[in-house]
């Protein structure tokens, strides 16, 4: 009876919890007397933060909010812009299709899953971003999706709405390695088997494209009388040569860095991102004058052949030849300490301490298209922050709050509390019949989770439809 | 004379087994009678005729010709409807001209090319996608099969194939007759979809599920353009390639067949909800158990439910070593027969099926425990009877006790939602079958599972013709991306097989284990990704090695073995 009580008074906590969240969204939220790292301006002693509806309205000392405004005093911690990673495969219920060498009609934003408890870690790192990507099983991989880790909401609000569609490409020992996969006795290999049929695959899979929208632009302009068909593999590489969409390219080689960026200046459109681009520095002036992103680990190299050329002064190299650099994860483990990462790249060459938080914020949020609203401190912008314990370069931090547009997903304090609730209702349910084991015989017990799954640039990996394979 | 009369006794049989009855009229009297359409009748009489309801109702008369059944004591619901299922078709076949000899690797892929030779095709669509395939071709006729449905108070099932991602055209069908056209009731019902893939090609992921469907979609409603086109003016035009295929698709992209997507937990509904919402399908979900999810969703986009009664319970055996299980698996479980309350509360409409459980009993079994958490009891009745009838287009013919519908009738002695039950009787197209009390579990499961052209009567025959297949093989599964190897024990008894299988992911009994012309077929479950996977084998066994087919709802994979000396 005690207990039942117990439950009972702990659902009323919650409920409470629950309901000052969705009355917080649309309110006021005051940040108080803070070390706020904009991103932009600086970083500003004892400053308060007030956000209105999910926007930052005001950034100043002494602020006050309307009454029933949540108010968190952060006095002695430090504020930053939510981090956006750039690379990520975390929440997909599929990642790879990697059957045919392009699967462009293929989009991650139709496998979200929002019960994935990696959204949940990854809010507890401070990341509130990130850019959902095909793996790099195939040169022209999905379409990729852009979200804000918005923790028990239905997937379509993770979406960013207004965020640039994306695509993935890829090049290099991923797509080498797929194409020699077989998944069924017999199945003859995939083409290309080669780097440079990866490059002709791509140039075909544009020529296709071209022609596919000059056939529609015919119909349009009624020069021909049958409708083309809707080509779902085609039409989001039209988008990409007419600038709509985001190509976020997988390579490691500088000659295939490139080699890509020269078939996207052949057809007349811009690389977004070069995603792990170890041998960048390299071809630093190049890829800066050809404007396109550099989205890179900050000192993780030499798991497999490609990867080996590799300096953790990339990232140095690449700021200082002007190249918009971002340090992203492509894991559901390392994506809770990126903060630490973007660290790394002042002890390497010495980036200055705002250009290296804006490696995780404002810079992946250009890379996304996304900078006019989320990635640094500013006012306008959504509120999109991470109150810490102390200095976010600091070995020894943590966030203590993280909230998107006003509104905390993440609390320390609540994550405590909830433990709690969690561990009661699960005792509760363990009770149920249904959920007890069977007395005797039964299936084999669930092994031991593998704890590190969608580990760096493992994402061509064989898909059998389960989680983050 | 006698070799007359004998003759005579022939043609008589004849006429019965022929599925039409003759005028042959019943009549079930003193009955509580449930006709689910209006009030129930707490002491009345239905009379049967033709196949028909010829009357009911307190003081209803018999006929003089009527063979009677006394109801004292006895309940009349409407024959119980299960909406989706497997029945009638074959078990899978697995093609037994195999090669002789050989390794198990060659055997799996001679398997593999055998399934996909079962079904040639001049479409333009890998087998798994092709839209114009009804399953309404493979059903078999012949009562046996349905046995224990029937035991278990089912008079009509949805029946659909088990592969693929159009599993089929599905088609309704009375669950006794000798030939088909007697037994289909309606064909085709709707188009079938499950979001499975098809290992080795295009779409061999979720992703690619999703976009061969929306491709296919855009091109039929392009094919349904150009036809009409073609149709006005030939002239001038090249004419639209005959596409079966796409043909088959345009009444569902046009929103006036329904398509049933087969989609259970959250994120499977939500993505099932979104395509229908894009395509504008007439979209009936089929699963749901998620569905107390999205009562708002169902209801603004007028989506019925096909709620499986295959109720999620904790199969895998205890261990210190284990992860606890997942939270959200506990509530989901826990959630799970609470979920026809919530659809009816909310004015969702639904129908149960069997959700591909073993034994068609706990269909039942699950209908009742729906009624202790939330469900009204003349809602769990109408949930097998006439709300499948209404979801299915038929109620106008079935569904209820009425004058002139379809004489399909179950009689239950004793309270359905209570312990002590026992379905004495079922009618079927006025055909009345009587249930022998405790059954030999002949044919267990959905598809009665019987023994194909035999008569149904399991393996106790003649066991001396059956292969004896006890032994340790080493097998070989060709599972997509990751083949998996172990063993198999299988223990003989006469025509039962008793045995463990351990693979990579772990080791289990075997179920229903039974010997089987040339071969053997059993039935075990597997904990994959923490849920529990249960899966049928059907094996031919030559010489010392035996290849066949591990089915599950996650599609069909070969399996391959050697028996070790």
């Amino acid at each position: 009876m005690k207990r039942v009580f117990t439950l009972f008074a702990f659902l009323m906590v919650l409920t409470a919890f629950a309901a000052s969240l969705t009355a917080q969204s649309r309110g006021e939220v005051l940040i108080k007397n803070a070390t706020v790292m904009t991103a932009v301006r600086g970083t500003l002693e004892g400053t308060d933060i007030l956000i209105r509806d999910g926007k930052i309205v005001r950034i100043g000392k002494g602020l006050t909010a309307a009454a029933g405004a949540v108010t968190f005093d952060a006095t002695g911690k430090y504020v930053t812009p939510g981090i956006i990673d750039a690379h990520s495969h975390t929440m997909l219920s599929a990642i790879n299709e990697g059957s045919l060498a392009v699967t462009s009609m293929t989009d991650v934003k139709e496998m979200l899953d929002p019960t994935d408890i990696t959204i949940y870690r990854a809010l507890a790192g401070g990341v509130t971003s990130a850019l959902l990507l095909h793996g790099s099983a195939n040169p022209i991989g999905g379409q990729s999706a852009t979200v804000k880790f918005k923790w028990g909401r239905p997937a379509a609000d993770y979406i960013i709405p207004d965020a640039p569609p994306g695509i993935k490409f890829a090049l290099g020992e991923n797509v080498k390695r797929s194409s020699q996969t077989q998944t069924q006795p017999g199945q003859t290999f995939r083409y290309p088997r080669t780097r440079m049929g990866t490059m002709e695959v791509i140039r075909d899979a544009f020529r296709r494209a071209r022609d596919y929208k000059q056939a529609w632009d015919d119909f349009r302009a009624k020069k021909t009388k049958i409708p083309p068909r809707v080509d779902e593999e085609l039409q989001p590489l039209v988008e990409v040569i007419e600038g709509k969409r985001l190509v976020h390219c997988h390579g490691y080689r500088s000659d295939e860095h490139l080699n890509i960026l020269k078939i996207a200046e052949e057809f007349g459109f811009r690389i977004g991102t070069l995603q792990h681009a170890l041998e960048a520095y390299k071809i630093a002036p190049e890829v800066a004058k050809h404007g396109a992103g550099a989205s890179i680990f900050a000192d993780s190299w030499s798991y497999k052949l490609e990867a080996y050329d590799n300096t953790p002064y990339n990232a140095y190299m690449l700021w200082k030849a002007g190249v918009v650099v971002s340090i992203n994860s492509d894991s559901d483990e390392r994506m809770r300490r990126l903060n630490l990462d973007a660290a790394k790249t002042m002890k390497y060459g010495g980036v200055p301490e705002e250009e290296a938080l804006k490696m995780i914020t404002l810079n992946p949020a250009k890379q996304l298209g996304i900078d006019k609203r989320t990635g640094s401190i500013e006012q306008g912008k959504d509120g999109d922050i991470v109150i810490w314990n102390m200095h976010p370069f600091s070995p020894y931090s943590h966030p203590e709050v993280t909230m998107i547009e006003g509104e905390v997903f993440f609390d320390i304090g609540r994550d405590k509390l909830n433990r709690q609730v969690l561990a009661k209702e699960r005792e509760e349910l363990e009770k149920l019949e249904v959920n007890r084991a069977p007395g005797s015989g039964g299936t084999p017990p669930a092994r031991p989770a593998e704890r590190r799954v969608a580990e760096r640039d493992e994402a061509d990996r064989g898909e059998i439809g389960g989680n983050n394979q | 004379m006698k070799s007359k009369l004998v003759l005579y006794a022939f043609a008589a049989i004849g006429m019965l087994s022929g599925g039409s009855v003759c005028g042959q009229s019943y009549a079930v009297t003193n009955a509580k009678i449930v006709t689910v359409s209006g009030a129930t009748i707490e002491k009345g009489t239905v009379v049967v005729r033709d196949g028909l309801i010829q009357a009911v109702g307190a003081n209803a008369a018999v006929p003089a010709d009527a063979q009677v059944f006394d109801g004292n004591g006895l309940t009349v619901y409407p024959g119980f409807i299960d909406s989706l299922s497997n029945l009638g078709l074959a078990p899978r076949a697995v093609q037994a001209a195999g090669p002789v000899g050989g390794g198990g690797g060659g055997q799996a892929a001679a398997a593999a090319a055998a399934a996909a030779a079962a079904t040639p095709s001049n479409s333009n669509y890998p087998a798994g996608l092709r839209p114009e395939y009804a399953t309404l071709e493979d059903i078999r006729a012949g009562d046996a099969q349905f046995e224990s449905a029937r035991n278990a108070g089912f008079t009509t099932a949805l029946s659909t194939g088990r592969t693929g991602i159009f599993t089929g055209q599905s088609v309704l069908i009375n669950l006794a007759g000798d030939n088909v056209s007697v037994m289909t009731v309606k064909s085709p019902v709707a188009m079938n979809v499950a979001f499975v893939t098809i290992p080795g090609q295009y779409p061999g992921s979720l992703l690619g599920t999703f976009s061969a469907l929306r491709q296919m979609f855009n091109d039929a409603k392009r094919h349904d353009q150009l036809l009409k086109m073609y149709a006005q003016d030939p002239r001038g035009m090249r004419r639209p390639a005959d596409d079966k295929s796409l043909e088959a698709l345009i009444p569902v992209v046009n929103g006036q067949m329904p398509v049933i997507l087969v989609a259970n937990r959250e994120n499977e509904i939500e993505r099932a909800l979104n395509l229908a919402k894009e395509y504008n399908l007439k979209a009936i979900i089929a699963g749901g158990q998620d569905a107390g999810k999205f009562i708002g969703r169902l209801k603004s986009q007028n989506v019925p439910v096909l709620l499986s009664m295959n109720f999620p319970k904790r199969t895998a055996a205890a261990s210190p070593d284990a992860d606890p299980e997942s939270l959200d698996l506990l509530r989901f479980r826990a959630e799970v027969p609470k979920v026809a309350g919530k659809l009816a509360a909310a004015g969702v409409k639904f129908a149960f099926q069997n959700g591909g459980a073993a034994d068609v009993n706990d269909f039942v079994a699950a209908a009742v425990k729906s009624t202790e958490n939330g469900l009204s009891k003349d809602a769990a009745i109408k949930a097998m009877t006439l709300a499948p009838a209404e979801i299915f287009g038929v109620s106008d013919r079935m569904g209820s006790i009425e004058t002139g519908k379809i004489a399909n009738l179950t009689v239950v002695r004793g309270d359905l939602f209570s312990a002590q039950k026992t379905v004495t009787h079922v009618f079927v197209d006025g055909k009345p079958f009587e249930i022998k009390a405790p059954e030999v579990p002949a044919g267990r499961g959905p598809g009665g599972r019987g023994q194909g052209a035999g008569a149904g009567t399991g393996g106790g025959a003649n066991p001396s013709a059956l292969p004896s297949v006890g032994g340790t093989y080493s097998i070989n599964i060709a599972a997509p991306g990751q083949a998996l190897t172990g063993t198999l024990t299988l223990t003989q008894q006469s025509g039962q097989l008793t045995g463990s299988m351990t693979t990579d992911l772990g080791s289990g009994p075997i179920r229903d284990g039974k010997v089987t012309q040339n071969g053997f077929s059993f039935a075990g479950s597997v904990n994959f990704g923490g849920q529990s996977i249960d899966f049928t084998v059907q094996a031919t066994v030559t010489g010392n090695t035996f290849s066949g087919t591990v089915d599950s709802p996650q599609g069909a994979i070969p399996i391959s073995g050697t028996k070790n000396p």
